[in-house]
């Protein structure tokens, strides 16, 4: 296992990844930390989109409103990432040389995971800390006040986003992972996911009453947003944690009994 | 080196375990793919020897990659058994860190340098990164390791290929199609280098399409066709079990007639072919041609003796579409 980590790590160690992925993922969180400040207006907002009040973002979780919302669009690029990490094995035909030299494909799966969950972890990291800098350097034009962002609330507040964040992109990635090891191609995870997680979802939820109560992106997108009046939080979280355990020993097991025959 | 066995009648059962199991670095019984009703390998048994170069030869879609594949633990076997360096292809894990293999084109992620390509596949596999720098030079890739792998040409991701597979310093090298895209000095030096590895004690499993390259480099031959196997032993079994041909050729094309007739009287199959006779017998009979051509006042201008190649016997043992055409064996050492 620790092989397959390590080297995994060598392989997320390239210009194109860090520079393409990583830079969407921080692009994206600034773009709507910029965005959510900018816009921000002297009138109460309606809670929805971009249209914050400056007295809505002095609050203790003004600091992370940026972060929110810029969620699933992180979750997206991060379904990407771990689609193409696992999908590219399967159209180079890198697969059939990687089991080679380890046949057990649990450990190999299971390492290469883990490595794509520290990648995550420090490119969601990052993105955070991107957010919180221009925040801070932002809000003062604004005339938003940013004395509660740094109380013992408001640091509480940050944080559980920015681990609410992590959590959701890991779901993202693993829904990612699963379809491109299903699917053995990337570019088949990347529609298919895409596809269920907006299009199809939404009509979904619009059409049965409780979707928001079970279908995925639904409760990824109510962990990002720190949950909601319909779905609490440890609701949510439990289901999603079901799902991941269910997809992940389905996927594993699929994974070590399929034959490499590409 | 190997026992001589006896080719069997058409139709006889394979022979099976004449050669110690130590003696052999892959042996299995009845190994057998299928997809769907269709058996793309059919109750194979095979016994590559230790420290020798097997070749393995078939048409496309004989079931050569599949067979390679079920020993290297990536496709699981439909029925039979088998045993990799002692080890059960059940448990590939027990063996593999002892297996080097390229299978079909050189497969590495076509962005990233050959050498950290490398040093990937190294760390996967616990070996020793240091070795990749002498891996490349080793392949001839030395100064090309730092190029991305989808800047070389089919010949250098073949030895980048090569190179993959010696990183574990394996006991059993399998190859697949080694010199596809190489050019002649690069034929020659892959050749050069796996007869090097053989002779230092590496068991070597080659498959190809090309069969002059099988007949140069292999000690051990291997003929599936159809997902069967049709031969297996040593390459000069196979040959041998080629029918010679004399050719004779009188010094007037007046004699060629009567040349014939001396072939015929001595129930060899003759033909006339230019100003030849060709005649399909022993290499040994040639020197009683000569002898009994003189006696009836034919001067011979030319005697030789053409054993036929390893295509010849191949196309012997199979046709076009894959049947077996080989109605009586002679003896040859192997199996069939």
């Amino acid at each position: 296992m620790t092989g397959a980590f390590f080297s995994e790590l060598l392989k997320l160690r390239r210009r194109g990844l860090l520079l393409g992925g990583g830079g969407l993922l921080l692009g994206f969180t600034a773009l709507f930390t910029v965005l959510g400040i900018e816009r921000a207006s002297k009138t109460p907002g309606n809670g929805r989109g971009f249209h914050v009040s400056v007295a809505e973002l002095s609050r203790p979780d003004g600091l992370v409103r940026g972060i929110s919302h810029a969620g699933t669009l992180m979750g997206i690029v991060m379904l990407g990432i771990f689609a193409a990490a696992f999908g590219a094995e399967y159209t180079t035909g890198a697969l059939r040389n990687l089991l080679v030299r380890e046949p057990r494909r649990v450990h190999f799966l299971v390492g290469k995971y883990l490595a794509l969950l520290v990648f995550a972890v420090v490119v969601v990291a990052l993105a955070c800390v991107v957010s919180v800098v221009l925040a801070f350097a932002l809000a003062p034009s604004k005339g938003i006040d940013t004395s509660a962002w740094t109380s013992s609330t408001g640091l509480a507040d940050t944080w559980r986003a920015v681990w609410h964040l992590l959590v959701a992109s890991l779901g993202y990635g693993t829904i990612g992972a699963a379809l491109a090891i299903i699917f053995r191609s990337p570019v088949a995870a990347l529609a298919i996911g895409v596809a269920w997680l907006l299009p199809a979802e939404a009509i979904l939820s619009n059409l049965w009453t409780n979707g928001q109560d079970w279908l995925p992106g639904q409760l990824l997108s109510n962990l990002t947003s720190g949950g909601s009046a319909s779905v609490s939080l440890t609701r949510t979280t439990i289901t999603l944690v079901a799902y991941w355990a269910v997809v992940s020993i389905g996927t594993a097991a699929l994974f070590s009994r399929r034959d490499v025959a590409n | 080196m190997h026992p001589p066995r006896s080719l069997p009648r058409r139709g006889a059962p394979p022979m099976i375990g004449t050669a110690g199991a130590t003696d052999l670095a892959v042996r299995t019984e009845g190994l057998t793919k299928h997809y769907g009703s269709r058996a793309v390998v059919d109750a194979i048994d095979l016994e590559l020897p230790r420290g020798v170069v097997s070749g393995f030869v078939g048409p496309n879609g004989a079931g050569k990659t599949t067979t390679l594949r079920m020993l290297l633990g990536l496709i699981r076997p439909s029925d039979g058994t088998g045993e990799v360096l002692g080890a059960p292809i059940t448990h590939p894990a027990s063996y593999l860190s002892r297996v080097g293999a390229l299978i079909e084109a050189p497969a590495f992620y076509p962005t990233i340098s050959g050498k950290r390509n490398l040093e990937i596949l190294a760390s996967l596999g616990r070996h020793d990164r240091r070795r990749v720098d002498a891996l490349l030079v080793q392949v001839g890739l030395q100064g090309r390791g730092g190029d991305s792998f989808k800047s070389y040409s089919l010949g250098m991701k073949q030895r980048l290929g090569i190179a993959a597979a010696l990183l574990p310093q394996p006991e059993l090298l399998v190859l697949d199609e080694p010199t596809n895209g190489l050019d002649p000095a690069g034929i020659r030096e892959v050749r050069a280098l796996l007869r090097e590895l053989a002779d230092d004690g590496m068991t070597v499993v080659v498959s190809s399409h090309l069969l002059g390259e099988i007949q140069t480099i292999c000690d051990h031959l291997v003929v599936i066709d159809d997902g069967k196997l049709r031969f297996q032993g040593p390459v000069e079994g196979l040959m041998s079990a080629q029918r010679a041909e004399v050719i004779a050729t009188p010094e007037h094309a007046a004699d060629l007639p009567r040349l014939a007739d001396i072939c015929a009287a001595a129930d060899h199959l003759a033909r006339i072919d230019g100003d030849a006779v060709h005649a399909v017998a022993p290499a040994e009979w040639a020197a009683e041609l000569n002898r009994t051509a003189m006696a009836a006042g034919i001067t011979l201008a030319g005697l030789a003796v053409s054993r036929g190649t390893l295509e010849d016997a191949f196309f012997a043992i199979t046709d076009n579409e894959g049947h077996q055409i080989l109605a009586h064996a002679p003896d040859g050492g192997g199996t069939a």
